[in-house]
Formats: C-alpha cells, structure tokens, sequence
C-alpha cells in the first residue's frame, strides 16, 4: 500500500515535467493545428547552451536556467519562421515535415556545441527528502510541480483573460475573421511559438536539473513524452495537458516498480494506443475529425 | 470616403477584379450588385487588407490603405462584415464583441459600447452567454454586425448580410443598416437582394467579371433594362 502511494506520488512529480512540456506542445497545436515535430530539439538546445556555459565557465543554476529558456524561445521563434509561417495555412503535413528537418538540424547543432555524449547538468536542489509520512518525497521535485502549476495558471489567466489571449482565441476560432477585427495574427503567432518553446524550456531546465545530465537524446525524449501527454489529454486542451502529463507519469512510475524500466516505455506507448482508438481526440479534446492534418 | 482606383486583384493567374474604380460617398450607403464569381467578396476582401492587389489604389478620404495590415485598416476605421459572417464559434456572445474591439484600447468605453450593441440587438443580450457557434443564421449576422461596429468604424462594409437568411430577418438587418447610416456611418454593401437594396442604398454600382458596368443612382438603376431583367426579376412588369 505504502509502495503504491510512493509510486503514484512519484508518478505525480515525473508526471508534473511531462505536463510542462504538454502544455507548451498544446499551445503550439492549439493555435496553429500543426504539429511542431521540433518542439523537443528547440528545447535542447537552449538546454546546451545552458550546459556550455555551465561546464567552460561555472554559470550559477540562474544563469543555466535563464539561458535555457531564452535559447528555447529563440529557437522556437527560429522553427515558426522557418517551417510554420512560410507553409500556408493547412499545409499540415509539410510543416510537420519540415520541422522533422530542423529537428535534425538542431540535434547536429547542439552536438557541435558539445561534442561528447553526456554532460553534467547543475542540480536544482541537493537537499535530503523530505518525509511526509511513510512517503519520501525530494525538495527538487516539489519544486517542479510548484513551477507546473504556476506556469499553468499563469497561461491559463493569458489566455482567458487578457487581450492578447482573447485575440490568440480569435485566431484559434477562425484566422481570416480575427484579421478582420484588427488582431495581428503573424505577430500573435511568433510571440505563442516563443512563449511555448519557453515554457518547454521550463520545462527542460527542471528536467535536465533533476537528472544532473543532459545528452542529444534529450530532444527527441521531449518531444515524445510531450506528444504522448499532449494526446491523451487532448489536443490543444490546457487542462487535458495537465492531466494527460500526470497520468504518463503516474502509469510509467507504477509499471517501471513492477516490470522495469524496459517495460515502462513500452507501457507509455500502450497507454497512448489504448487512448487513440477509445477516445481519438484525448481526454479532453473533441474527437479531431481528421481535421488536425488534412485540412479541406 | 473611399476611393478606388483601377484596382486588379488576382488569384494565380487569374484576374478576379480587372481594374475595378469606384466611389462611396460619405454618409451615404453605397451598393455592389454582381453575379456570384463577379469578384464582389474579392473586392470587399482586398479592401479590408486580406488580399493583396497587383495593382491600384484604394484612398479612405485620402489615406492609403493598399499596403496596410488588415489590423491597421481596422484601426484606420473600416470595418467588415464578411460573407457567411465568420463569427468565433467557440467564444461566446460577449467575447465576440469584445474581440471587434481588439483594436481599441479604452477598456471602459469599449464596456460602455457592448452596452449599446446589447440595446441596439436585445436578441444578443438574451444571449450573451452563449457560445456564437450555437446562435441562429439571424442571430450571428447580428453579432458580426455589432462585432464590426465595436471598432466604431466611420466605414463599414457588409459583404451580402442577407444572405440565406429568412424574409423577415433580412427585413431587420436593412433596417438596422439604414438606423446605422442615419447615425453617420458610410455603409459599402454587397447584396444580391436588390428589392431590398433599393430601399436604402443612395448609389449602385453593377460589377460583371471583374469590371465595373453599371454606375448610377437607385433611379436610374430600376430604370436599366438590363439590370431590371437579371436583378429585379419581373415584379416590376408584373405589378
């Protein structure tokens, strides 16, 4: 009983990372109906250029954190420019095909940046666990759910209830008519792929940090757990990318106790499978009515 | 109040508007009449800055508009009500004419002007709660209607308000273009209704395959065989 509760408690804190990286992936297709396939490798590399300052200079943890999410942001702002604003709209396939590109692009970028396979990561917090109970919880992974729900709030007040928000809905609701009532749509349009990238770099730094290191995988790992968490929330849902991360990590943590961290994966992938043929548009999400990629 | 001036916009290669001029005066309402594909929606999308003209000018009393970002044109005081009306289904009533505002930054006045929509369109108050994509045909023309008017524009361009909606409602919507223009707004209309049309408009312009036939007064536009015979049908001969 104590094991489950420490697992699902576990489960919550990964699950809070995965949530991050929901949310930022969820703001992108939410506004854009695209995927952004680069969404993880943006991360990365403001990840690198956080960790290059950190290993040749000694940067303190606010610098690394601040660089991370500032480099995600411009290499998001770098990704909208290249494949989403160009594509016309519906162009679905072709955007995601050509962030596939930059992906690639940015995974060999950041290896030339740092050429080894791992480095070491500045650690958020080297604190003891705390006991809450029977359970153990660590002080860094507190501070990664505290960082989720701020962040989460934070958008949601954005996007509900300021200007910018309500033009960004407009724009969600029908483009030509949002242009119509005077919002700038390509501006919008950067400042969301800036402003998700940035949360994704939130969202990387808190990661690299809990793990102390980082390696090229990390952009590819981003973006699939983001992707997973995203789908069985539901697409471009705030609350379903909530959700969506929490119940990953909850389900990945319980199955890694009992199968291995081999079998863990496989169940991730299991969970999402399951969630696409019983309820295609996620948790929370309408049902995407093939929409999503092939638009008219 | 507007002025355009040999204007050609193109999809591709194909010409949808092959030099188009044509004048709406200031404080009067001004009517397009066309055959569907004539290049009326072309015209009304290139005026409100969403298509790009290869060529010609398009002056509201004297600025520029060709070149602007359709947000610039908002705030320059052009609004449109588009065909089909595009209101945003899943904001509700409220969020929409708050959005017609987005150019606006005086948050009191523009609460002050939702007011005043509510008053002059009881139905969007009983309503206001409501998401607009679950409103009747009537009901979203009304609202993209008071959704353009929150910009308070000193133009406004309708394109076809009455388009597959019942007698009635139509009835309603040319009576509140007319209560619009005796406010002081310029109305530039598209309509293929052109029984309604002559009720209201001052000025008639004919547009067949992107070019401008027929420019004249309500007058001499019931007085024009041709136009009587494709537009007006044959109520006039009859009655």
């Amino acid at each position: 009983m104590i094991d489950f509760a420490q697992n699902t408690l576990d489960g919550v804190m990964a699950g809070s990372s995965y949530a991050l990286l929901a949310l930022g992936f969820t703001l992108i297709f939410g506004v854009m109906r695209r995927l952004n396939l680069s969404f993880g490798p943006s991360i990365m590399v403001g990840a690198y250029l956080g960790t290059f300052l950190y290993v040749q200079y000694g940067a303190p943890s606010l610098v690394v954190a601040l660089v991370a999410v500032a480099g995600a942001a411009l290499a998001g702002i770098y990704v909208e420019r290249l494949c989403f604003a160009p594509m016309a709209a519906g162009a679905g396939v072709a955007s995601m095909v050509s962030s596939f590109a930059i992906w690639m692009q940015l995974e060999q970028a950041a290896i030339l940046i740092l050429p080894r396979h791992t480095y070491a990561f500045p650690p958020l917090s080297t604190a003891a666990p705390l006991a809450l109970g029977p359970l153990l919880v660590r002080p860094d992974h507190l501070i990664v759910l505290a960082c989720t729900a701020v962040l989460t709030a934070a958008i949601s007040v954005l996007i509900y209830r300021t200007r910018y928000g309500l033009g960004l809905r407009a724009i969600i609701n029908d483009t030509v008519a949002a242009h119509l009532v005077g919002v700038d749509v390509k501006k919008s349009l950067i400042v969301a792929f800036a402003l998700a990238s940035a949360i994704g770099g939130v969202a990387g730094y808190l990661v690299l940090a809990v793990d102390q290191q980082v390696t090229p995988m990390f952009g590819m790992w981003a973006t699939i757990k983001g992707l997973i968490a995203m789908m069985i929330g539901g697409l471009g849902s705030i609350p379903g990318a909530v959700v969506g991360g929490l119940v990953l990590g909850i389900v990945e943590m319980h199955s890694q106790w009992h199968f291995g961290p081999q079998i863990r994966d496989l169940v991730a992938y299991g969970l999402l499978f399951a969630c696409l043929v019983l309820r295609p548009g996620g948790l929370f999400g309408a049902p995407p009515a093939g929409e999503t990629m092939i638009e008219k | 109040m507007l002025d355009v001036a040999d204007l050609v916009t193109a999809y591709g290669k194909i010409e949808a508007l092959k030099g188009v001029s044509l004048h709406v005066g200031k404080g009067q309402i001004t009517c397009l009449l066309g055959p569907n594909g004539a290049g009326k929606t072309t015209l009304m999308m290139t005026i409100a800055g969403i298509l790009k003209p290869r060529r010609g000018s398009i002056r509201l009393e004297g600025t520029e508009l060709v070149g602007l970002s359709p947000a610039r044109i908002v705030a320059n005081g052009v609004a449109l009500v588009p065909e089909n009306r595009l209101v945003f289904p899943q904001m509700d009533v409220r969020e929409n004419l708050l959005a017609g505002a987005y150019q606006r930054r005086d948050k009191r006045e523009i609460a002050a002007d939702v007011e005043r929509m509510y008053a002059r369109f009881p139905h969007l108050a009983e309503r206001r709660d409501q998401l607009a994509g679950t409103l009747s045909g009537g009901e979203q023309q009304m609202l993209a209607v008071a959704r353009a008017l929150m910009s308070r524009p000193r133009l406004l361009l309708m394109d076809e308000p009455s388009l597959g909606l019942a007698p009635l409602v139509v009835a309603e919507i040319f009576r509140i273009i007319a209560e619009l223009n005796r406010d002081g707004t310029s109305v530039f209309l598209v309509e293929q209704n052109a029984h309604m049309a002559l009720q209201v408009a001052h000025h008639f312009y004919l547009v067949e395959q992107g070019r401008v036939t027929f420019d004249g007064s309500p007058g001499a536009l019931a007085e024009d065989e041709v136009i009587q015979r494709a537009y007006l049908g044959t109520r006039r001969t009859g009655a």
